[in-house]
């Protein structure tokens, strides 16, 4: 190391400090204003329509983590001074939020809202309640996402007929699973490969599961489920329904296209549809002080982008390096980068188009194997990374980023202080 | 008392008073600024009104730190820029007793362990690294990581047993257990800046006090991180060292990059006494551990002094 520069760097007046932290908010100073990440949790995540919360009503499952997010740094449920909820398919999803937020015991004068942005949900609804920490509106906030994939019904009767006349418009209403194969056709990602992405994604999870390594992430949701003639069975959840220790090449090999003839994309390479729930409580550096709270996480930087909407799944590609820039950090810079696995084929496509070194990408799985409760994905990421980060101690970069259906990326890179 | 000596073409980075000998200190010093060159170590007396040189020892790299042995009074180690440790005896003038290379890069700190009978040394680095010697062994008996950036200062416990503290550019304050390898028991994100020094209080074994390059001090309770005790704001540059009183509960000193040497008082947060006898950065810093209230001082500027600032004069 040069004697002269590491020298030189102890060199700064207290003033030039100040004015530096003044004109560059993305530099590695904090400051008081920082959004903070005080505790980030998950349910498991059941399989849609047949699995552990297959009987379980959203609202349940969002009052599951809305409690344990409270009980983690023991806040007062008053202090929480907004509430925004990620969810993609609920009709009264702003209704469902409220009903969760008086199960736990969240008082009535606290606001609540519900965003979509459909598979960023969970991510947005934490950018919006940083937003209303930056705009003044509260210094405590509690974001969040859920997704009861099994009460969704798709419905798109009701489209207005002008949509068929205008492309773009018109390409929004691509299947998802379409969309993947027009990636994996556009930019040349084989089948082999796909499968190879997925068989490693299950082989991560299950490896991560064994290993005890999402217990810090999960909270156990007890609940009720019925057996096939109709009888209720109290249980508790505490793994992932998903997870598929030994998935092989060979067994996914022999699976079919499920969305193309002569396709590529199948189950075995695709998320799953899921039931979940997230919360991430978040509050500025001062009050987090104040209140002695833990840093588990620092939000550095977040981007939206937008992309071709029958090629959504590239979203990532375009949203991670604009993220990363406002952060003032480079893809080597990163430790863990937590993309949501719509499909093997787009997951891929971003991995190798920003030449990010796999081991980085979902260490211990993403949603080929844990699944894909579409609201709750973004808050499910950042529990998973900032988790994961502080199991490894050292100060690290984490991203969060996920496609979005109707073409968008967006990413957001969290700081782990270290311990 | 005011008195001062001039380590002519050598600049000052290290002051320690001998745990033996009232009237004896040990200064290490660099060529150039420590920036390139050679360094110097002198052991320096007290004489009536004069100091005396006793000893000095040249090694081909600059010399960026000094300790005394516990154990014994004519043993003294420097730390220096091509990483290595000397081992001195003061009644050796040819070389050292033993050279400890292991390091990397530069040895910015080193310090005997304050635990009777355990004879053990530490020493911190630019490598990253924290290092655990028994300075009769080759070879280090420990390797401690988890700093992603330089080490600047290294510290023992003066009251918990082999528990020991560390400051680092990766702007955190650790604490560590000398017996369980890599796993700090404590890291407190001390401040927003590189931290170049820290030191624990002699009359509290949960104090821990940080200064870095904010040019702040903060007072931490190593069991409770969340939000610092106390904070000290005065130094226009880096703070570069903080010493403890041996002798005041609750006063500090602490040496800066804007010339100054300040003295506070922790109960009422203020500053006592500014101390502007320096023309360069002040980097040595030591509190006289037989005399009440004397300090020694060490700067760029070519000059130990070793005085009685009023603020810390015995009340008579």
């Amino acid at each position: 190391m040069d004697r002269l520069k590491v020298l030189s760097g102890h060199v700064i007046s207290r003033n030039f400090r100040e004015w530096q932290i003044g004109h560059n908010p993305t530099a590695a100073n904090n400051s008081p204003e920082d959004i903070i990440i005080v505790s980030a949790l998950r349910t498991p995540i059941g399989k849609a329509k047949r699995g552990s919360f297959k009987d379980t009503y959203p609202d349940d499952l969002l009052a599951a983590v809305f409690k344990a997010v409270i009980a983690d740094v023991n806040v007062s449920p008053s202090d929480i001074g907004d509430i925004c909820i990620g969810n993609v398919g609920d009709s009264r999803a702003a209704a469902t939020a409220r009903f969760a937020q008086f199960y736990s015991g969240i008082p009535e004068t606290v606001p609540i809202f519900t965003t979509n942005r459909q598979c960023s949900s969970g991510l947005q609804a934490v950018l919006n309640v940083a937003g209303s920490i930056r705009n003044g509106v509260c210094n405590v906030g509690l974001a969040g996402g859920f997704e009861s994939m099994t009460l969704q019904n798709n419905n798109t009767k009701d489209i207005n007929p002008r949509v068929f006349e205008v492309e773009k418009a018109r390409d929004c209403l691509i299947p998802m699973g379409i969309t993947s194969e027009n990636v994996a056709k556009r930019f040349g990602v084989s089948r082999l490969k796909q499968d190879q992405f997925s068989v490693e994604s299950q082989r991560r999870a299950s490896e991560a599961q064994k290993n005890g390594l999402f217990k810090a992430e999960i909270v156990p949701v007890t609940t009720t489920i019925k057996d096939k003639d109709g009888n209720e069975q109290t249980i508790t959840v505490t793994k992932d329904d998903g997870i598929r220790p030994g998935t092989t090449l060979e067994g996914l090999g022999k699976l079919r296209p499920a969305f193309q003839e002569n396709g590529t994309t199948t189950a075995g390479n695709s998320s799953q549809v899921s039931d979940g729930a997230a919360a991430v409580l978040l509050a500025t550096r001062s009050e987090v002080a104040k209140r002695g709270w833990p840093v588990l996480g620092v939000l550095k930087s977040f981007a939206v982008c937008g992309c071709p909407p029958d090629i959504m799944g590239i979203g990532p590609a375009v949203a991670i390096p604009v993220a990363l820039k406002k952060a003032g950090l480079s893809v080597n810079d990163i430790d863990i980068f937590e993309i949501n696995e719509a499909f093997a084929s787009q997951a891929l496509y971003c991995v190798e188009k920003l030449g990010i070194d796999p081991v980085k990408v979902n260490p211990k799985g993403g949603a080929i194997a844990l699944g894909h409760p579409l609201g709750c994905t973004g808050s499910r990421q950042i529990a998973t990374l900032l988790h994961e980060l502080k199991r490894r101690r050292k100060r690290s970069y984490g991203v969060v980023s996920m496609c979005i259906g109707t073409g968008m990326g967006a990413a957001a890179v969290f700081e782990y202080p270290g311990m | 008392m005011n008195l001062s000596f001039k380590t002519n073409s050598r600049h000052g980075y290290s002051v320690k008073f001998s745990p033996y000998f009232p009237h004896r200190i040990a200064c290490a010093t660099s060529q150039y600024y420590g920036i390139a060159g050679c360094g110097t170590l002198f052991i320096l007396d007290t004489v009536g009104d004069q100091i005396i040189v006793v000893q000095t020892f040249d090694w081909k790299e600059g010399l960026f730190d000094v300790t005394w042995a516990e154990n014994n009074e004519n043993i003294v180690i420097s730390a220096s820029g091509d990483g290595t440790l000397q081992i001195w005896d003061i009644n050796q003038p040819k070389g050292p007793l033993r050279v400890l290379a292991e390091h990397t890069k530069e040895v910015n700190s080193i310090d005997w362990s304050q635990t009777r009978d355990e004879n053990l040394l530490l020493s911190g680095s630019w490598d990253g690294t924290i290092k655990l010697w028994d300075i009769f062994q080759e070879r280090s008996l420990s390797t401690y990581k988890g700093h992603d950036n330089i080490v600047y200062s290294v510290n023992w416990s003066p009251r918990l047993p082999s528990c020991f503290a560390s400051g680092s550019g990766d702007q955190t304050v650790r604490v560590w257990d000398a017996r369980k390898h890599n796993v700090p028991a404590t890291v407190i994100p001390a401040h927003q800046a590189e931290i170049l020094t820290c030191d624990w209080s002699k009359y509290d074994e949960n104090i821990i006090i940080s200064g870095g390059v904010d040019g702040i001090i903060r007072c931490w309770d190593i069991r409770k991180t969340g939000c610092c005790l106390l904070e000290l704001l005065g130094h226009q540059y880096a703070v570069r060292r903080i010493k403890t009183s041996p002798f005041v509960r609750n006063v500090i000193a602490s040496c800066s990059y804007d010339f100054s040497v300040r003295i506070w008082d922790l109960t009422s947060g203020h500053q006592l006494q500014m101390i502007e006898h320096h023309t360069e950065f002040v980097y040595g810093l030591d509190w006289n551990l037989h005399i009440p209230g004397q300090i020694a001082d060490c700067s760029w500027d070519e000059f130990v002094r070793i005085y009685q600032p009023i603020a810390c004069l015995p009340a008579s």
